[in-house]
């Protein structure tokens, strides 16, 4: 593979922050060998920020450090190069060291929201969960408008069952961002779990209901999917036990029209499946097929 | 549970593949086999989280999917696999143990297998199996140091396997076409029950 393509592909991975750290370790020593790293100009720096994460990736520590010390000699006392540092030591270092180079980060300066949150990714690394979380809590009360960190905290919530605790962080992600379907997924999902099922169906139709072009566009496609999976779920456990529905702790109503949204659900997901005739598309149609007619 | 286990080519593939294309990320799937004079046959794995684990739905649907495809190809659900985000994370609970608790509703001599991080750039075995410990939690199973060596319970059906997966990972990539459910769930021609074209012929 010539230079140039290389250096273009790796420039496409930091334009989309694509983590191939195989593929960008590979292309970058190219790179590193060809000598061509200050031919790069002023993208020769994201360059070695990216080099360097990637041969940490993969455990190449010698690569990395190189890296580093290209990059610390050039922006001495820069707090974007004490994070990589932070990095590199939390790939050998002891988790007493780890937290310890953060804390003193922060203690240089108690606004430092990258530090801040790399100590609690470490603390999650080590299973102090219920450090990790009051931390986060404290970060987010600082830096409310972070979607990252209120996705972060539903996802510890959830990783240990506290599902209505995850469901709060979410709604704040959703305040935050509220056009984007993924944290609605994720929401109708958490709130699924939580046993909440009027409340997880409403947020999958909003799913649906965000992208009123693409609805009328048949067959779905993308995370639409999904949420028409999501739908006949929920509709056909809240007909099979109507109780579900009086037990949402949102006390969300359960539509009337609980039957028609279940067949039309019915419906999209088997279009989505149609005009496709290879046989591995023909196998999981039929076994989709019969999951949705066994009622 | 003191069932010999044996752990098929494409089974082993198919949890290395799952693996290898999420480094980053936990992912999860289920074992088909059937129980051969007292022994657990695991013949294949059905790939099915990557995005998120700890949520239900999609689990659940995947599950009765893959149940359904199970029974038309004879075969049945006989466990479970995941692996975790973190490196030296290698425990089950408290999201597998929930799911492999339902496995064992319908049989009896479930298995669960967490992926050992370890082990799993080396070619040696990375399976770490997990059984029931008291009545619903799971711990590795006593013999889990040694398991897949010579005189284990637990063996595959070819010593060589570990490395052959490696080496189609690190040279031909085959893991990047690889499928799962979450896949499936963005595109429906995404073959995440049987994932053939990444499976070599002859296995």
């Amino acid at each position: 593979m010539s230079l140039s393509s290389a250096l273009e592909t790796l420039a496409n991975y930091r334009a989309n922050n694509t983590r191939a750290s195989l593929d960008t370790f590979k292309k970058g020593a190219q790179v590193l060998k060809a000598n061509a790293v200050s031919k790069l100009g002023d993208d020769s720096w994201d360059f070695l920020e990216q080099l360097m994460l990637a041969a940490i990736d993969i455990g190449r520590i010698d690569i990395a450090d190189a890296c580093l010390k290209q990059l610390s000699d050039k922006f001495p006392g820069s707090q974007r190069v004490e994070i990589l540092q932070g990095i590199r030591i939390e790939a050998t270092g002891s988790s007493e060291i780890q937290l310890q180079y953060y804390v003193q980060l922060l203690k240089a300066d108690p606004t430092n929201a990258a530090a801040w949150k790399r100590m609690i990714s470490v603390l999650r690394r080590n299973g102090e969960l219920a450090e990790a979380v009051e931390e986060l809590t404290l970060y987010l009360d600082t830096f409310y408008s972070d979607l990252e960190g209120w996705l972060e905290l539903a996802d510890i919530y959830s990783s240990c069952n506290r599902y209505t605790l995850a469901l709060q962080s979410l709604s704040h992600a959703l305040l935050l961002s509220p056009q984007n379907p993924f944290t609605v997924l994720q929401f109708a999902e958490t709130a699924y779990t939580a046993g909440d099922l009027p409340l997880a169906l409403k947020m999958f139709l909003l799913v649906i209901d965000m992208d009123d072009e693409s609805a009328a566009k048949e067959p779905p496609q993308g995370y639409n999917i999904r949420a028409w999976y999501g739908i006949k779920l929920c509709t056909r456990r809240l007909i099979q036990s109507p109780s579900l529905g009086a037990s949402s702790s949102s006390k969300t109503p359960v539509p009337k029209s609980l039957n028609a949204i279940e067949e039309l659900a019915t419906e999209q997901v088997l279009v989505a499946f149609r005009n496709k005739r290879d046989a591995g598309t023909k196998l999981n149609r039929d076994v989709t097929t019969r999951w949705m007619a066994a009622f | 549970m003191n069932s010999p286990v044996t752990v098929c080519n494409q089974a082993y593939l198919k949890i290395f593949f799952h693996a290898a294309k999420h480094p980053h990320r936990s992912v999860n799937g289920v074992l088909i086999g059937k129980l051969i004079d007292n022994t657990v046959v695991i013949e294949d794995a059905i790939p099915l989280l990557h995005h998120w684990t700890s949520l239900s739905p999609m689990m659940e649907i995947g599950l009765d999917l893959a149940g359904q495809y199970a029974e038309s190809v004879k075969l049945q659900i006989v466990g479970y696999y995941q692996a975790c985000e973190r490196l030296h994370d290698t425990a089950l609970a408290p999201v597998g143990e929930r799911v492999a608790e339902k496995i064992r509703a319908t049989f009896d001599k479930a298995i669960a297998f967490v992926i050992n991080g370890e082990t799993f750039g080396t070619g040696q075995p990375a399976l770490i199996p997990y059984i029931p410990v008291g009545s619903s939690s799971w711990g590795p199973h006593p013999e889990s140091g040694s398991a897949f060596s010579a005189s284990s319970l637990f063996q595959l059906a070819s010593p060589d396997i570990p490395s052959r997966a490696l080496k189609l990972v690190q040279t031909d990539h085959i893991h990047q076409a690889f499928g799962d459910f979450d896949d499936h769930l963005e595109d429906v021609t995404i073959d995440w029950l049987r994932n053939a074209a990444c499976l070599p012929v002859d296995v």
